[in-house]
């Protein structure tokens, strides 16, 4: 396994140069993770309010204390006179939203099943008032109910059911992944991967290809009693351990970053996405390897290859702030679909097949890149030899 | 026999790299093939290591037909190529113990070797640095380690002298003979003429892809016709002293390039003699007189009509 282990040499030898790359990738992930925990925070912390409301009626019955019970759900009453002007200002300098005045004599004529009318005031597009008025139209569209059903029924009693059934309320639990809104944050840190892991293999992968394309060095170890079979099973073994390695420490700070994911299906097909997006960039440094001739000139490579897609990928930048053109120009490249991907693997939130239809098939399309890179290498390779 | 060429040939489009080429090689020889550049030593060195496709002819090596699937023979053979071929990645001590280990899978005897040819082409000092860090006469010792430190019956050394200054040269030359002395076979390829003289227990001479002569030194100055060069250092000669001087017995051409007069003579005896008697008689000033034998030099330059290093 003497191949096998110059390999991993060779690698060793690159580690100081993959480390930058690393600790780019922890410090903006650290940055970016920081960012958007802040932004989620506030779509998490789900907290009741009530709004503020003036609740003034002209007269008192069990009907309408009712109303004011059931609104005190949702509501905190403010204390206001009964004078247009006051209750203009209060609302003007949003001291209340929603004013609701009750005349004199409703409570009569809504028992008797009479048409009846309530004063409402409230504060253009406000969605609180918005609601308060959903509460006063459920609790007195209930009672209308009631009353046509039931017929003849005292007002303590109606008080009584509507209490009863308008209390009841529907267990609803908040998901936290749905709740996230800023798929951006949620998938930075795989999507940066396109970034870091690409410029890791590359380099890597390259740096083995190169040693490995000198014509002195391939011709000095064809003299030795090394098959040629053995030698390049070697290299392929090696390269897998790389790219396995790599992989593993790029997930790993993944989960870091985003440990309360680890285990979501999202999860299980962002990491599938970069398994084969690793293989893609394996595939891509055994390219430049094979092309590119010297480590400053495959360290240049890596930049302008690496860090170019990823600024019109999306890596960077939120895809939706690229220009069409730009995202035409990017679908060109693996780091396109990877990205893509990666955010559509994570607003999932059904795993049957027609849901994760579109993850697979844009990794597929990296994988369609991976081999290409990989045949190209080869003719590339074969060209040369036969030259 | 170790290796046996027979009637190679090997052709580059129209240009003949090798026309015919055959030798063969004893068991502890230091075979020297001597050529100027682009003679074809490089081609035929490739060809026996099966690096290269050749159009016609049969190559041995102990014994063997040697093709790129004889493993087995590979095992036994030590290459020192022309060219540098390191990795710049690893160390000294890493790089030798790569190409070793390529050949001596027993990782005790493995270390013993790699720590042998350090201390044979003394790396020892150097034996954590890099091969950037070194210097081209060090890396040619690098470069030579990695070749035989696997202990080869059969070592080719395809020019390993280039470019390398005379303290690492004399100290590589030196080298080669005891390896040899250990009982490998040594195949020698060079343009220094003096190089294979000093080292090679018989040479062959290669120009254009064509064996022109070979033998041991000895046997290869005695195929030609001149037996000595003297020259006498003068300002003060006159055209018909020189034409009288070329009178003289045995002298086949005198040269006058002030102030040096170049004077060869064929094989007889008392040449030099003859000359100082002349130069005596004719009362003719000289600065210094000297007698040299001939070199491979001449003997290409007599078979060939050009110099060696042309």
């Amino acid at each position: 396994m003497q191949v096998y282990k110059l390999c991993l040499k060779i690698i060793k030898k690159n580690i100081p140069v993959m480390l930058i790359y690393i600790f780019i990738y922890l410090s903006v992930s650290i940055v970016v993770t920081l960012s958007s925990s802040r932004q989620n925070n506030t779509g998490n912390d789900f907290t009741d309010t009530k709004a503020n409301i003036a609740f003034i009626s002209g007269e008192e019955t069990p009907l309408i204390e009712g109303l004011r019970k059931e609104l005190g759900r949702q509501a905190n009453f403010i204390n206001l006179p009964d004078k247009k002007e006051a209750q203009q200002d209060a609302l003007f300098f949003r001291e209340v939203v929603y004013i609701l005045r009750i005349p004199e004599g409703f409570t009569q004529k809504f028992m008797a099943g009479e048409e009846v009318h309530l004063e409402k005031n409230s504060v253009p597009d406000s969605a609180k008032a918005a609601y308060i008025d959903l509460a006063v139209d459920q609790y007195l569209n209930t009672a209308r109910f009631f009353l046509s059903t039931m017929g003849d029924v005292t007002q303590e009693s109606l008080v009584k059911y509507l209490d009863d059934v308008l209390s009841q309320e529907a267990d609803v639990k908040l998901m936290p992944a749905p709740a996230k809104t800023d798929v951006y944050g949620l998938v930075f840190s795989y999507n940066y991967m396109a970034y870091s892991l690409s410029s890791i293999l590359v380099l890597g992968m390259a740096a083995i290809m190169a040693a490995f394309n000198n014509r002195d060095l391939r011709n000095r170890v064809s003299c030795s009693p090394v098959r040629e079979t053995a030698a390049n099973l070697q290299i392929f073994l090696a390269s897998l351990t790389f790219a396995g390695v790599a992989w593993l420490t790029q997930i790993a700070f993944c989960f870091f970053f985003d440990i309360e994911n680890v285990l979501t299906m999202n999860t299980v097909y962002l990491l599938l996405n970069s398994l084969v997006f690793t293989v893609c960039g394996t595939a891509m440094g055994f390219l430049i390897g094979s092309v590119v001739k010297g480590n400053e000139a495959i360290s240049a490579v890596t930049n302008v290859v690496v860090l170019g897609s990823c600024f019109i990928c999306g890596v960077f930048v939120p895809a939706q702030l690229l220009g069409e053109t730009t995202l035409r120009i990017a679908s060109f490249t693996p780091t396109y679909w990877f990205v893509k991907a990666n955010n559509q693997a994570a607003q999932l939130t059904q795993f049957d097949l027609s849901s994760v239809r579109l993850v697979l098939s844009d990794t597929a399309v990296i994988v369609c890149f991976a081999l290409a890179f990989f045949a190209l290498s080869l003719v590339i390779r074969k060209v040369r030899r036969f030259s | 026999m170790v290796v046996k060429v027979s009637n190679l040939v090997k052709r580059y489009g129209d240009l003949i790299a090798l026309d015919h080429l055959s030798f063969s090689i004893k068991e502890g020889e230091i075979f020297g093939l001597l050529g100027p550049n682009g003679s074809g030593k490089t081609t035929a060195i490739n060809c026996i290591l099966a690096l290269l496709k050749y159009d016609k002819g049969e190559i041995e090596v102990f014994g063997e037909p040697m093709t790129p699937e004889s493993y087995h023979i590979k095992q036994d053979i030590g290459i020192v190529m022309q060219n540098v071929a390191v990795y710049n990645e690893l160390t000294v001590y890493e790089n030798i113990d790569y190409f070793c280990g390529l050949y001596i899978k027993d990782k005790a005897l493995k270390k013993k070797y790699v720590e042998e040819a350090i201390e044979f082409v003394d790396l020892g000092e150097y034996r954590n640095f890099r091969p950037k860090k070194l210097s081209g006469g060090l890396l040619r010792r690098l470069n030579i380690a990695c070749g035989i430190a696997h202990k080869p019956k059969l070592i080719i050394l395809d020019e390993p002298t280039v470019a390398v200054d005379p303290q690492s040269r004399n100290r590589i030359l030196e080298g080669i003979k005891e390896l040899n002395s250990n009982g490998a076979t040594v195949i020698y390829t060079s343009h220094y003429m003096e190089e294979v003289e000093q080292i090679c227990s018989r040479i062959m001479i290669i120009d254009k892809g064509k064996a022109i002569a070979t033998g041991t030194k000895e046997e290869l100055k005695a195929m030609i016709s001149l037996g000595e060069k003297i020259t006498v250092e003068s300002y003060d000669v006159s055209e018909q002293q020189l034409a009288r001087l070329r009178e003289l017995p045995n002298i086949v051409s005198v040269e006058y390039n002030e102030p040096l007069i170049v004077i060869k003579s064929s094989k007889g005896k008392n040449n030099l003699e003859n000359v100082l008697e002349f130069i005596k008689k004719e009362n003719i000033q000289f600065g210094k007189i000297y007698s040299e034998l001939p070199t491979l030099n001449d003997v290409f330059l007599e078979i060939t009509g050009k110099e060696l290093r042309d």
